[in-house]
């Protein structure tokens, strides 16, 4: 099983979304990383079939999606960003439309439904309008549905926004069972929730694969440029300004411990510190002018 | 299939907007069927004013006093009782020169006003109408009327629909040859002699028939989303990436909707037709469409042209319900589509026509407008499609069938080719 981009690239007008972007997903866990406006959206949106790319091609096991239509969808599960509900269904009511959309019988889609409302911590809430939910318990009944259908691959959109902490656990541990023979690619711009589940991740920047590699490989990257300096509190709040500052730790004395990523340390004092994803991602976006290493520029154009 | 039309049916008439539009909607034409019944109105012999059932039994009556075919040798037999009546007292020369009131004065204070209701009986004004110019008397018209005249009542009643197609709709439409031998084949072909008798029910039905077009706006404000809220809701995306959300969800979408339009359509024509025919009486079904004008050259009873004008009504209803499934799946805006229906639905019946033919009988099309008995079966609205001639009756169903037709598919094409953005 396997998911191909192939010199994928939608192009808005004169602004590109996404460009050029050839990629292969197998099963695990595939996290896109990226700023706002780095086209993880537009990219996961070509990758469901419900946007078509200006150019290039998305592929399962080397057949278009475009040409595999319905029996492509019967495979895929979807959780957009920010989706709107049926304001007047219940939570149940949702997922058997779901489950009927995606071709499941009655009897199966009462007992996936009902299975799954529970797996997302929702039993209880079955006959609740979903109207009447928070935003944590919508973001977990749009999780609900994305699995309905078992599908092969699952392309989850911010997943973990409006999510506390530990709905954030509780939706890492399932996605991690079921991951196991799945391909999910999973878009956020929360680094620790890839960290801990991604096989893989893609980190996109101006529409463009920017890099790639498992979560130690890529926080590897950050090797000898992450720091950590003590500062005076009241310098603390000014340093987080000129550098680029993972965390401000105060400690209550007056002072305050600054880790900040850099090539070489900015701090007199400073001391290396082992790196992290977060400390990747967050060189890696240090300075967004900078253009991504294999990014291309259309004549006159400029990146969504 | 099921499962997902049950569904669809439940977010269309889950929106509180549009419960609050079919509710209200029923609600109003059951309040303005029972005011029209409450509010009928008729003057008694005596001259007491009866409303409400009262009313509506005194004119039963009055009506079926003559009930029967109506001969050629019986009506002028009766026109010339009729005369025989009026003039015993007064001269027919006289009345002639008077105005209407006055020969109205001058009939009280002859003949009582027994006499008098008796001599503006609907079915002397019946036997008249073909040579009564407009404001006249009966007692004036009668006095024109010769014994030549009144011994070919079917040739006079054959005349005025002559008449109308050379006045031309008062200078507005100049009917063509086929035009004039349509409508004069038409009118050669209604069934003698005319059967004479009540169809206040049927007639009633047809009377009412424009309040329907509330129906059809409730349906197309139950319809507006059924596309659009996908789009603005953001829902699009989910359900577009499913098995199924390209095609069965479509074709679920548009059954679901004409299925809801054809339901609430016939409840609110059951409102309208069944107050009618339960204050008004369901009698005369079949007795022609001449009972309630003359001058129609429709061959149709008065029950079957009631069913034809919900019938239209039902069919402009299906084409606005897709017409508003394909603005639907053209936009995210539900209250842009909602304003365009409003403007179709309602807004062109009061536009102009401006003396213009052309304008009058594209008008003509839209709910409010054809939605009247003289629009309908009277007027001789003609469409002129090259040697073919269309009456507003067949023009009405064609235009509504090809609407449905043809917007039905753009809906469906929209919203499988749309794009998540």
């Amino acid at each position: 099983m396997e998911l191909t981009f192939d010199r994928i690239t939608k192009e808005y007008g004169n602004k590109i979304a996404v460009d050029r972007v050839s990629t292969k997903l197998g099963p695990g866990v595939h996290g896109l990383l990226g700023a706002n406006g780095a086209g993880k959206t537009t990219l996961m949106r070509m990758a469901c079939g419900v946007l078509r790319p200006t150019s290039g091609e998305v592929l399962y096991d080397g057949t278009p999606i475009d040409r595999m239509g319905g029996d492509y969808r019967a495979i895929l599960g979807y959780l957009p960003q920010d989706f709107g509900y049926y304001p007047e269904f219940t939570a149940l009511d949702f997922m058997e439309y779901m489950a009927a959309l995606k071709g499941l019988g009655r009897r199966e889609a009462r007992e996936r439904s009902l299975e799954l409302l529970s797996a997302v911590g929702l039993s209880g809430e079955e006959r609740r309008r979903i109207r009447t939910f928070s935003g944590g318990m919508k973001q977990r009944l749009g999780i609900a549905q994305a699995v309905l259908n078992d599908p092969e691959v699952l392309v989850l959109d911010e997943p973990t926004a409006g999510l506390d902490p530990k709905e954030r656990v509780r939706f890492r541990n399932l996605i991690a069972g079921f991951a196991r023979d799945k391909a999910v690619l999973l878009s956020t711009h929360i680094v620790s929730d890839v960290e801990s589940i991604a096989d893989r991740i893609l980190v996109m920047r101006a529409g463009a694969i920017a890099m790639e590699g498992t979560p130690v490989e890529l926080a590897a990257l950050a090797e000898g440029r992450v720091w950590e300096a003590e500062v005076a509190d009241s310098e603390a709040e000014l340093l987080s300004g000129r550098l680029a500052v993972s965390n401000v730790h105060y400690r209550g004395n007056g002072s305050a411990t600054l880790r900040y990523v850099a090539d070489a340390p900015e701090i007199p004092g400073s001391a290396p510190a082992a790196p992290g994803l977060e400390d990747f991602y967050l060189y890696m976006f240090r300075d967004d002018a900078e253009p991504a290493p294999n990014a291309r520029k259309m004549k006159g154009g400029s990146h969504a | 299939m099921r499962s997902l039309m049950w569904f669809e049916l439940k977010k269309m008439l889950s929106r509180r907007v549009a419960i609050a539009m079919n509710v209200g909607v029923i609600v109003l034409l059951a309040g303005v069927m029972a005011l029209n019944v409450v509010q009928t109105k008729t003057e008694n012999a005596a001259g007491e004013v009866l409303s409400g059932t009262e009313a509506i039994a005194y004119v039963k009556a009055e009506r079926e006093a003559h009930a029967g075919p109506i001969a050629s040798e019986q009506a002028a037999a009766d026109i010339a009782a009729y005369q025989e009546a009026v003039f015993s007292e007064v001269d027919p020369d006289a009345v002639l020169q008077m105005t209407g009131s006055a020969v109205y004065s001058l009939m009280l204070e002859t003949y009582g006003q027994e006499g008098t209701a008796e001599l503006y009986d609907p079915y002397w004004t019946t036997l008249l109408n073909p040579w009564r110019a407009p404001g006249q008397e009966p007692a004036q018209t009668a006095a024109l009327v010769t014994p030549v005249m009144s011994a070919d009542w079917y040739g006079a009643v054959a005349q005025m629909t002559q008449d109308a197609l050379d006045e031309g709709q008062g200078g507005m439409w100049e009917y063509s040859d086929a035009e004039r031998s349509y409508w004069t084949e038409m009118q050669a072909s209604i069934d003698e002699p005319i059967e004479y008798g009540y169809v206040g029910g049927w007639g009633n039905i047809i009377d009412c028939i424009a309040f329907l077009s509330f129906a059809i706006l409730a349906v197309c404000v139950t319809l507006a989303p059924v596309f659009s809220f996908e789009y603005q809701s953001g829902a699009d995306a989910v359900v577009l990436s499913t098995r199924h959300g390209r095609g069965r969800l479509v074709a679920a979408k548009i059954l679901a909707s004409l299925i809801w339009a054809t339901v609430y359509f016939a409840a609110c024509a059951v409102v309208v037709a069944g107050v009618s025919l339960a204050s008004y009486g369901a009698d005369g079904f079949w007795l022609s469409v001449q009972n309630i004008a003359l001058s129609s050259p429709y061959p149709l009873s008065a029950g079957q042209a009631a069913l034809v004008s919900v019938g239209l009504m039902y069919a402009a209803c299906v084409g606005f319900s897709c017409l508003t499934l394909a603005l639907s799946s053209r936009t995210r805006s539900t209250l842009s589509v909602f304003v365009v229906d409003a403007v179709l639905i309602l807004l062109t019946g009061l536009v102009p026509s401006a003396g213009v033919g052309a304008l009058e009988r594209a008008l003509a099309l839209f709910p409010t407008c054809f939605s009247n008995f003289n629009m309908l079966f009277v007027a001789l609205e003609s469409y002129r499609l090259g040697p073919l001639v269309i009456d507003l009756v067949g023009m009405v169903a064609v235009v509504y069938v090809l609407l449905a037709l043809v917007a039905a598919p753009v809906s469906i094409a929209s919203f499988r080719r749309h794009q998540v953005s």
